[in-house]
């Protein structure tokens, strides 16, 4: 599964690193981080990160 | 290092405490254009567009309300034990694990079910003054919106409306300066919202369901995860937070649109902008003012030392009309327009965002094209400018129709 994020909406909330921690997290900078291949046995995490994400900026391809 | 040292002399002062404080005031804007920051008798307040962004999430502040039952001289009782407990008083792993097993009772898809009870509620309450012309928008509008969409979201009938506004009021006195003299009432108040939660979910864990209780019901079968109080908890704060948020914001928006006539009958000539609408009104005239965090350890941001313990209130307002990132900031809900924080942000961001802004946009688009050119019919009656504002009462005359 292909996962992305739109960087220019994404506000950096965290919401993702929340609901899906072993696919999204910060940096030490700060920045977002994400694998943009992900096991199939993770998608009901991105599923959910994707629906928590309050500027809608993940795409699950 | 004491909170004195904190500042240089020269940031401007905000007297945020006094009464008359308007969090619209040119002296907050003077403030902006001067500094980042301004000193205030709680600590600071950050009012820049980019450091108000920035704060919302940083590592080294948390949730700054979660000792507010304990400043007011509240110690013990079910009132601060649920406001201790409850989501937005908890951070890191807590308050991750709490976000994560409420999550999909509020995710965007329950909600798409919802949209078609919105618009039947909106109607159902602009039909009783539709045709008089007139009416107080709190009373007759907002107040029963706000509180009958949250029993939409309970599976409650519209008729327990007014009974579940009381008993949110009475617990809301714990937000006020009276809070400790009207403490027998809100724990009154807390005790029949958390008895009401435990009915809410016999009857799910009776008849399953995939509505929003069912769902909270269905994250708490692995109780490790979500306990038999934490899912009560979440449910209190459901109807807590959602009712006087959405009444108060959706009071602000109507009293944008008396200011802006053209904005309200262009809104009425094409719906589709009823969600634009939403953002914009939030941008400008949002109920929740600030947010307040408070510095979990020193560190420095912007070259100021910020001592731990510090409160710093974030001004969400201010911030959304900062000309560095807003260089026509009037009301206009064509426009194409950067975030606000009307939602807060960060790992806080509110949880019911989807479901305020889904209700509010349905709301908006069924008062403009059922209500011609509202305007004021009386004097507007409103909370405080700041902090968590609104009107009170709201007498409007419109064209009957
Ligand atoms: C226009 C309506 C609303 C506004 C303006 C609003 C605003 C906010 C704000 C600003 C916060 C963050 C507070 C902070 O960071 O200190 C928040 C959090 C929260 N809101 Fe809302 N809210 C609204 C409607 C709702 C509704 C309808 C619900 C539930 C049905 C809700 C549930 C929550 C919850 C549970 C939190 C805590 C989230 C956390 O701590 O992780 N809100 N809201």
């Amino acid at each position: 599964m292909k996962v992305d994020v739109d960087m220019s909406i994404c506000l950096l909330h965290g919401q993702c690193v929340i609901a899906a921690p072993a696919v999204f997290s910060f940096d030490d900078a700060g920045g977002l981080v994400w694998l943009s291949d992900v096991d199939e046995g993770l998608r009901g995490d991105v599923e959910a990160a994707a629906d928590a994400c309050p500027e809608q900026a993940i795409v699950i391809g | 290092m004491t909170q004195a040292d904190l500042t240089t002399p020269d940031a401007p002062y905000l007297d945020v405490a006094d009464p008359t404080f308007s969090i619209r005031s040119a002296e907050v804007m003077a403030a902006r254009d001067a500094s980042w920051y301004a000193r205030t008798p709680y600590g600071l307040a950050a009012l820049r567009y980019d450091d108000v962004q920035k704060l919302l999430r940083h590592p080294k502040l948390r949730q700054g309300s979660y000792r507010w039952p304990a400043h007011s001289g509240v110690t013990g009782g079910i009132f601060a034990q649920w406001w201790e407990s409850m989501l937005l008083s908890q951070e890191g792993d807590t308050h991750a694990r709490l976000r994560r097993m409420a999550n999909p009772a509020f995710s965007p898809k329950l909600i798409t079910d919802l949209r078609p009870k919105f618009q039947a509620l909106a109607n159902r309450l602009i039909d009783q003054f539709a045709a008089k012309g007139e009416c107080d928008f709190i009373a007759d509008f907002t107040e029963p919106y706000a509180t009958g969409v949250i029993c939409d979201l309970l599976g409650l009938p519209f008729e327990k409306w007014r009974e579940l506004a009381d008993i949110a009021g009475e617990m809301g006195l714990a937000l006020g300066v009276t809070f400790k003299q009207d403490l027998p009432i809100v724990e009154a108040a807390t005790a029949r919202l958390l008895a009401y939660a435990e009915e809410l979910v016999a009857a799910r864990r009776a008849e399953p369901s995939d509505d929003f209780i069912g769902t909270l019901v269905k994250a708490n079968a692995d109780k490790s995860q979500l306990s038999d109080q934490e899912l009560l908890d979440m449910i209190v704060l459901a109807i807590f937070g959602g009712i006087d948020t959405t009444r108060n914001q959706i009071g602000l928006a109507m009293a944008m649109f008396i200011e802006h006539p053209e904005q309200w009958a262009l809104l009425a000539d094409q719906p589709d902008l009823a969600k634009a609408a939403v953002e914009e009104v939030m941008r400008v005239r949002p109920t929740v003012t600030w947010v307040t965090r408070e510095a979990t350890e020193d560190f420095t941001y912007n070259d100021l030392p910020i001592a731990a313990g510090t409160t710093v209130h974030l001004f969400s307002q201010a911030a959304c009309s900062d000309p560095a990132v807003f260089a026509n900031p009037d009301f206009d809900i064509t426009a194409d327009r950067k975030p606000h924080f009307g939602f807060g942000g960060g790992a806080h961001h509110c949880l019911g965002h989807f479901i305020a802004r889904g209700d509010m946009t349905e709301a908006l688009k069924l008062l403009a094209q059922r209500l011609r050119n509202p305007r004021f019919n009386g004097t507007v009656e409103w909370l405080p400018d700041s902090g968590n504002t609104g009107a009170i009462s709201m007498p409007i005359a419109f064209d009957p129709s």
